[in-house]
């Protein structure tokens, strides 16, 4: 079995927002449409305050409560644990979005430009099947699916990896399959702490946070 | 995605080089001929040391080529009266109009002779942020070169505002024009303000997260928690310019608080002129004939020559010293026939005394524990005594060191902390070795190619320094340039790059106030301008953008409409990043963190065609060139290495014929031909062809090039540390020079020509400018300051949408930062629009509360304020710089100052939320 | 005009996706089974079935007709019934022909029975829209457990007090048992409402939600409970429609209020925590945080 999942290394992590633009260059999302985002969170009281930077996006989740609510079934979970979203089922009811704790689901009605007016890129890459329905993270999915048909490996191969996961300067971001023991995410894991977010719901979400070496 | 996929798909790599942290190598995916996505190198996986990643503001490439608010024709203005208020009524004209009449003016300027009365070039140009538009200018360099004298001295903010105390000084005492910690094998940094984890670039933060996942302590001293605060194991909420105290107080720990032996004693005394003997007048006491600096034996008990073979030089004592002499300012000599002088040593034992960290703490606000830990964590880490095989050959191993942002390198205090800096790694014989702190590159010496190369025997035991002149014959009584940078600043050199790293505010600020004894002020009759945006970029912009107003023909290369274009007589539209050609050097050691295993060369070459009229750099050189009558002189030009690289190397030649006009694809092929002759020792020679398809070439680099400390060895040359002997004459030089003139406006300056940095109320001189202009300072009782955004190569930009939108993911970006606990103070709550005022204006903008901020401080991102370049203008952040004044009286001895200024701050309505 | 961002930021924000007209469908579907269920009661009591079963399609078909407007693809609204396997909304749209068909004959025959059947099927619709909202885990207003007995007992509440204001222009003489009908099940819906509002209050949502539910809170409790059963009592006590009425009024509209608040005002999302801040020195990590919270 193949489970594909995210390691953020939050030690690595400084918030430029690569994998941000990456993700939007990969999959030509409109204006202020962000699969991928990294936080900037403070905690604690001046002086004595921690800043972090922390990369959000669709979790993957084992249970994810987007797929139990959407009355369509456009969102399914794949075997190898990707959520994705079948856009041609979608009504755009907006229920998923309701549903998932991370904020990782958009809508827009319909199409807005970078400035304004069509430039070539947005002539090029157009996304009118998105418009009116639910979007978010795929896991680059077509990368992976194209990647895997050609022998290659997600998270090792960069033409088979997610384009976030490429584009990181500081290799902050892993993607691979846990299933894999000796996969790279599954040694990460295995020498690392990790957590995730919002477990307590219940969802199972699939990004891993690693904040600390494994003493 | 819907629609039918794209019928043709091309990967195209290239570079980047939007900031001064880069080049870096990406690649471009172009659908049908359309540039869609940028991706890393990963061709370069192995030789790039960010593993050939580029950073986000990369990624805005594309959505810069596709920006629908760029100038696509040759524009002239229409109304002659400029102004901000202005209309400037641009209008579409061909390239041949734009092209004759720039031609025009240049071919007068060049009958009346290229300087004009006042001994200042006809025509100026001006280049912006660090340097990096030459890495997209093509053949232009050529075409300036042909022409000959060109004033550069009129800034964009880069030099005066960027590490400029630390290009000077760095450059002086280890070829540094830039610094870094030894990232790669450095476990104990302690930053000053420098905010690598935004500035620094790919190479940066790939670096640094691997130092800290290794078990790098980062201990971020700034009053803001910057990005790098961030990701660093330990932040301290310093006082702002309260640097020197802090950094005098770790000395202090060093030299007074451990004894001698925990320092590197052999590197202090074999070195440094750590034992060179201070005479009584503050000078080297030197041999009466040879006039060497003398050093005390301590095995032989005698005075001997600091070149003398194995001896002990004495590091601490005073000793007698028999027939010797001192040399002051001007070759005025005094001669001793007995005489006790000191180790400079132990000279800086007795500087350093009043200096403990508990004096420290009451300025920096800062306890004195903390700086004393510091120090010691520093000393403890410094591992002296320890050693590293580089190549096969033994160097000392010191993984300690002290960064410096831009901030605090700057103006007043920038002496203090270079030198303190330097210093500290000096004390444990951390400069320039493995681990330690590294200069990373030259601008002011040369070779500028050659950190190592330039390091030449000049006087003392020291290195060689290309000083400007301060004797009475070859002073420049007559300044060189608008700046005066000859004239005023010895150390900024006579390279290339001087006149841009001169005190270039003083051109805008004499062009209205000329001081005693300076020439008649007059404007350029030509003023080039390109990728710098001084009405946006510089100090007092408001003042400033009424001055260039007054420029009576401004020639702007333009991709948007901006601030300071728009008082633009003529505007050429360039093909910018992804559109034209270019060969540029990559690897061996640059900017910041940028150094590498490896050297070689990268091509940036068109992924799409440039849209309407816009024209490779190259090509509009050439035609420039061709106008004005220099088209022999411009090919000789790019034929001695105008473009990069020589054109004949070794037995080969690729040189141009001179009389010809050339296409810019035969231009550069002959470049790379060249380069790869170059790089193969005249084996190869590939031309373009090869670099479009590959992209880049290198060959591997040892990397006891990163390191200077194996050239002095060599050449058994001291670092000019601690003791500032040189600066010392040459500044009482200096002031005599000025004085003979009656010129008395510049002694504050020349009072900071001190052996030993002299310690004064820094954050002072900023109340003191206040009372002066008959303000009272406590109503100003804050500190505005400013920081790098990774997104943001300064205001190059800040027209990319996309840009903008995911910089709103980090904060700050969206308005003005400050502590919660002043805004409650004062009433203000997230999201309130608040007014910041210095005394010359005021800036509104949306308060954005943050922890990580001390509470007598306020914070501005970047600069913006745009009120002319799409997209920039709607934007609601606000920028300092109609807030900080442009002052003599902020300006440090080498022509610098630095970006913060005292504010008042009120709440002027709720906000949105 | 070229899209400039504005600013967001990490605390939980008010989605927006769903607005007045998904509170729509929650009013109209709450008050139109709500309406049902008594009406049927009424018609068992001998009231012309046919009228009051339009009254209640209407509330609900306009609830409906809401969701309609708001989905981005409404011409694919077909698909909505694919997943009743796990999805309250396919349940509520499996359930709304049934409603509207057994209402439908009811409307054509006059048919009590038909109107009971939908009641009972109307109920069910009910207890759907409640499961809706607590399956939305992404809005912590709406996942809490407390919101399934309100939901319901507001839908009855609401459809018991528009009966209260409709039932006088069926019959001359009013009896007493809708107005006691009426006082129970806002007695219920009172216990409902605290229970929830407990929970809100305990920390159960981002500080921003709690505000915006504490704030509407009281004047619901009061004006939407105590206040019409007093008014209820004293219409029965001075045998005054007009006054019960009004208590059904008002027992209706506080409902529709408070569920405008819970489902717009108060949907903050969930924001994003950290159950720690990582070491960028090895053994400097600290405690975590959850903005917003
Ligand atoms: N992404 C990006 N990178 C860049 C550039 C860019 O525009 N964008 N520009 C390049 C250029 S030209 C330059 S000059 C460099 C500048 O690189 P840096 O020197 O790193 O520049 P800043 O981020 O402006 O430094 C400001 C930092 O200094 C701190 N600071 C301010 N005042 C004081 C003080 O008094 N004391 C101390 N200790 N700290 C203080 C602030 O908190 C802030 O974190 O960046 C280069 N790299
Ligand atoms: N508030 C504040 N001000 C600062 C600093 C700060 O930290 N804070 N830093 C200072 C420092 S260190 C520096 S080095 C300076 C740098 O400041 P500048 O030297 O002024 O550099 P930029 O702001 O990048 O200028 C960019 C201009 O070039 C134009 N441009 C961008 N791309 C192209 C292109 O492809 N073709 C053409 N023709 N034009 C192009 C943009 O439209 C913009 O007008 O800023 C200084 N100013
Ligand atoms: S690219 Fe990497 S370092 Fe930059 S924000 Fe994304 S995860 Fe963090
Ligand atoms: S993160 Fe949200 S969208 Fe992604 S699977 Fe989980 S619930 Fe669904
Ligand atoms: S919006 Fe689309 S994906 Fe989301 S729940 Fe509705 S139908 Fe399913
Ligand atoms: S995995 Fe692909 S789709 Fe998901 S955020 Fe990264 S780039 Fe975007
Ligand atoms: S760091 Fe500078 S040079 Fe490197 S990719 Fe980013 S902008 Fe370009
Ligand atoms: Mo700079």
């Amino acid at each position: 079995m193949t489970k594909y999942v995210l390691v953020s290394d939050l030690r690595r992590c400084v918030g430029c927002q690569t994998c941000t633009a990456a993700c939007k260059h990969a999959n030509g999302t409109p204006p202020d449409v962000q699969w991928r985002k990294v936080l900037d969170i403070e905690v604690g009281e001046f002086p004595d305050v921690s800043r972090v930077f922390v990369p959000v996006g669709c979790m993957h989740c084992d249970e994810p409560p987007c797929q139990e609510v959407c009355p369509t079934t456009a969102t399914f979970k794949r075997a190898d644990g990707i959520v994705d979203i079948d856009y041609d089922k979608c009504i755009g009811c907006a229920y998923c979005v309701m549903a998932c704790p991370y904020q990782a689901r958009y809508k827009v009605d319909g199409p807005s430009w970078a400035y304004g007016e069509q430039t070539a890129l947005e002539k090029q890459r157009p996304y009118d099947k998105r418009i009116g329905v639910a979007q978010k993270c795929t896991f680059c999915v077509d990368r992976i699916d194209e990647g895997v048909a050609n022998g290659l490996t997600p998270g090792v191969d960069p033409a088979a990896t997610p384009a976030c996961v490429n584009s990181c300067p500081s290799a902050g971001l892993i993607f691979g399959d846990l299933d894999n023991p000796d996969s790279n995410v599954s040694k990460l894991l295995r020498e690392n702490e990790t957590f995730r977010m919002h477990e307590e719901l219940g969802t199972g979400p699939n990004i891993y946070y690693l904040w600390e070496r494994r003493s | 995605m819907s629609g039918a996929g794209p019928a043709e798909v091309r990967k195209v790599p290239t570079y980047c080089y939007q900031c001064v942290a880069g080049p870096d190598l990406l690649t471009v995916r172009v659908e049908d001929g359309v540039p869609t996505e940028v991706e890393p190198n990963f061709g370069a996986e192995d030789i790039h040391p960010a593993h050939g990643r580029v950073c986000v503001k990369a990624f805005g490439l594309i959505h810069k080529t596709h920006n629908p608010n760029r100038v696509v024709t040759p524009m002239k203005r229409t109304n002659p009266k400029k102004g901000r208020h202005e209309d400037p009524g641009f209008v579409p004209i061909s390239w041949d109009e734009a092209l004759d009449m720039i031609g025009g003016k240049i071919k007068a300027a060049m009958d009346k002779g290229l300087v004009d009365e006042s001994g200042f070039a006809r025509i100026a140009a001006s280049f912006g942020g660090g340097g990096t538009p030459t890495y997209y200018l093509g053949t232009f360099p050529a075409f300036l070169a042909a022409l000959r004298h060109i004033d550069f001295s009129f800034g964009s903010g880069q030099g005066v505002k960027c590490y400029h105390s630390e290009h000077l000084y760095g450059e002086f005492w280890h070829r540094a024009f830039t610094v870094a910690a030894d990232t790669p094998n450095c476990n104990y940094v302690v930053s000053f303000g420098s905010n690598v984890e935004a500035s620094a670039g790919t190479c940066g933060v790939w670096r640094h997260a691997d130092a800290r996942e290794r078990g790098i302590k980062r201990v971020q001293v700034e009053p803001h928690l910057s990005v790098t605060g961030a990701a660093s194991g330990e932040w301290v909420a310093i006082k702002p310019k309260t640097d020197p105290a802090f950094m005098f107080a770790m000395l202090h720990v060093l030299v007074c608080e451990h004894p001698v032996e925990h320092l590197d004693v052999p590197f202090l005394k074999h070195r440094t002129a750590a034992p060179y003997l201070i005479g009584p007048n503050g000078f080297y006491l030197r041999h009466a004939d040879s006039r060497k600096p003398l050093m005390w034996d301590a095995k032989a008990n005698a005075p001997v020559t600091h070149d003398a073979a194995d001896v002990d030089p004495a590091l601490l004592g005073s000793f007698e010293v028999a027939n010797c002499v001192e040399v002051g300012p001007d070759e005025q000599v005094w001669t001793h026939d007995r005489v006790v002088g000191e180790t400079a040593h132990a000279k800086l034992v007795a500087h350093m005394r009043p200096h403990s960290p508990e004096w420290a703490s009451a300025i920096c606000d800062v306890p004195a524990s903390t700086i004393r830990r510091v120090a010691n964590e520093f000393l403890d880490h410094a591992q002296v005594g320890a050693t590293v095989e580089i190549d096969g050959r033994t160097l000392p191993y010191r993984p300690v060191a002290v960064t410096l942002g831009k901030t605090v390198t700057n103006g007043w205090g920038g002496y203090e902390c270079c030198w303190s800096r330097t210093l500290l790694a000096t004390l444990v014989g951390g400069l320039e070795v493995p681990g330690g702190t590294l200069g990373t590159t030259v601008r002011l010496n040369r070779p500028a190619t050659s950190r190592q190369l330039s390091a030449v025997p000049g006087p003392d035991g020291f290195m060689n320094y290309p000083m400007n002149p301060t004797d009475k014959d070859n002073w420049h009584r007559q300044p060189k340039s608008r700046s005066g940078y000859s004239t005023l600043v010895p150390l900024v050199a006579n390279s290339a790059w001087s006149q841009a790293l001169g005190p270039t505010h003083l051109a805008w600020m004499f062009q209205k106030e000329p001081p005693q004894g300076w020439p008649k002020p007059t404007y350029p009759d030509v003023w080039f301008m390109y990728r710098t945006n001084p009405a946006i970029s510089f100090w007092d912009t408001p003042r400033l953008t009424e001055t260039m107003a007054d420029f009576p023909f401004l020639v702007s290369f333009a991709y948007t409409h901006d601030e300071s274009n728009h008082m633009a007589d003529v505007l050429l539209p360039d093909a910018t990043d992804l559109e034209s050609l270019q060969l540029i050097r990559i690897g061996g050691t640059k900017f910041i963190e940028q150094f590498w295993d490896h050297q070689g060369f990268a091509l940036r070459q068109p992924v799409a065609a440039p849209p309407g009229e816009c024209k490779d750099f190259t090509w509009i050189a050439t035609q420039l060139a061709k106008r004005v009558g220099l088209l022999e002189a411009y090919n000789k030009a790019i034929n001695r290495g105008a473009a990069g690289v020589e054109l004949s190397v070794g037995n080969k030649n690729f040189a141009l014929e001179p009389e010809k006009e050339h296409s810019v694809e035969t231009i550069w092929d002959a470049v790379c031909r060249a380069a790869s002759a170059e790089i193969s020792g005249g084996e190869d020679s590939e031309g373009l062809d090869w670099y479009k398809e590959k992209g880049f070439r290198v060959t591997p680099m040892s990397r006891l090039d990163w390191y200077l400390y194996p050239t002095l060895a060599d050449q058994g040359l001291r670092f000019e540390m601690p003791y500032q002997e040189r600066l010392y004459r040459i500044g009482l030089e200096l002031a005599n020079r000025m004085h003979e003139n009656d010129m008395h406006w510049w002694d504050t300056q020349l009072d900071e020509y001190q052996p030993f940095p002299v310690y004064h109320d820094v954050p002072g001189v900023w109340s003191k400018v206040l009372v002066k202009v008959g303000k009272d300072p406590k109503d100003y009782p804050f500190w505005l300051l400013t920081a790098r955004s990774m997104q943001y190569a300064w205001g190059g930009n800040v027209g990319v949408q996309m840009i903008r939108e995911v910089a709103m993911n980090v904060a700050g970006h969206n308005g003005v930062i400050l502590n919660p606990r002043t805004a409650e103070a004062l009433g203000i709550e997230e999201g309130d629009v608040i007014e910041v005022a210095s005394h010359l204006r005021s800036v509104k903008g949306q308060a954005v509360l943050r922890q990580g901020i001390r509470p007598d401080t306020l914070l501005m991102i970047g600069q913006f304020g745009h009120w002319k370049t799409p997209l920039a203008k709607d934007f609601d952040t606000p920028s300092m710089n109609s807030l900080t004044p442009m002052e003599l009286d902020l300006t440090d001895s080498t022509g610098s100052g630095a970006d913060l200024v005292r504010v008042s701050v009120r709440k002027v309505k709720g906000g949105a939320q | 005009m070229s899209s400039v961002t504005q600013f967001r930021g990490v605390n939980p924000w008010r989605q927006t996706y769903w607005d007045g007209r998904a509170v729509g469908n929650f009013v109209g579907g709450g008050t139109g089974t709500g309406f049902l269920a008594i009406a049927a009661a009424a018609a068992l009591a001998g009231a012309p079935a046919r009228f009051l079963a339009l009254v209640g399609l209407v509330f609900v078909g306009v609830g409906l007709t809401c969701v309609w407007l708001e989905i981005g693809r409404p011409w694919r609204a077909l698909n909505v019934f694919l997943n009743p396997r796990t999805s309250w909304m396919s349940r509520e749209a499996l359930l709304a022909p049934v409603v509207f068909g057994l209402g439908g004959l009811a409307v054509l025959f006059d048919s009590t029975a038909a109107l009971v059947a939908a009641a009972v099927v109307g109920l069910a619709f009910l207890y759907c829209q409640a499961r809706i909202l607590q399956a939305a885990k992404g809005i912590p207003a709406w996942r809490q457990k407390e919101i399934v007995p309100l939901v319901i007992t507001s839908g009855l509440s609401e459809g018991f007090g528009i009966f209260l204001v409709a039932a006088p222009l069926l019959v001359e003489s009013m009896p007493l048992w809708p107005s006691v009908l009426m006082l129970v099940v806002l007695g219920a819906r009172f216990v409902a409402l605290r229970a929830y509002v407990a929970r809100i209050a305990g920390g159960a949502v981002p500080k921003a939600s709690a505000k915006a539910l504490l704030q509407v809170a009281p004047a619901v409790i009061y004006g939407g409970h105590l206040a019409p059963a007093v008014l209820l009592i004293l219409g029965a006590a001075l045998d005054q429609w007009a006054i019960a009425a009004l208590a059904g009024l008002l027992a209706a509209f506080a409902g529709w209020w408070f569920k405008f608040a819970i489902i717009v005002k108060a949907a903050y999302t969930q924001g994003y925590a950290i159950q720690h801040t990582p070491a960028r020195t090895p053994g400097y990590a600290g405690a975590g945080g959850h903005p917003g919270w």
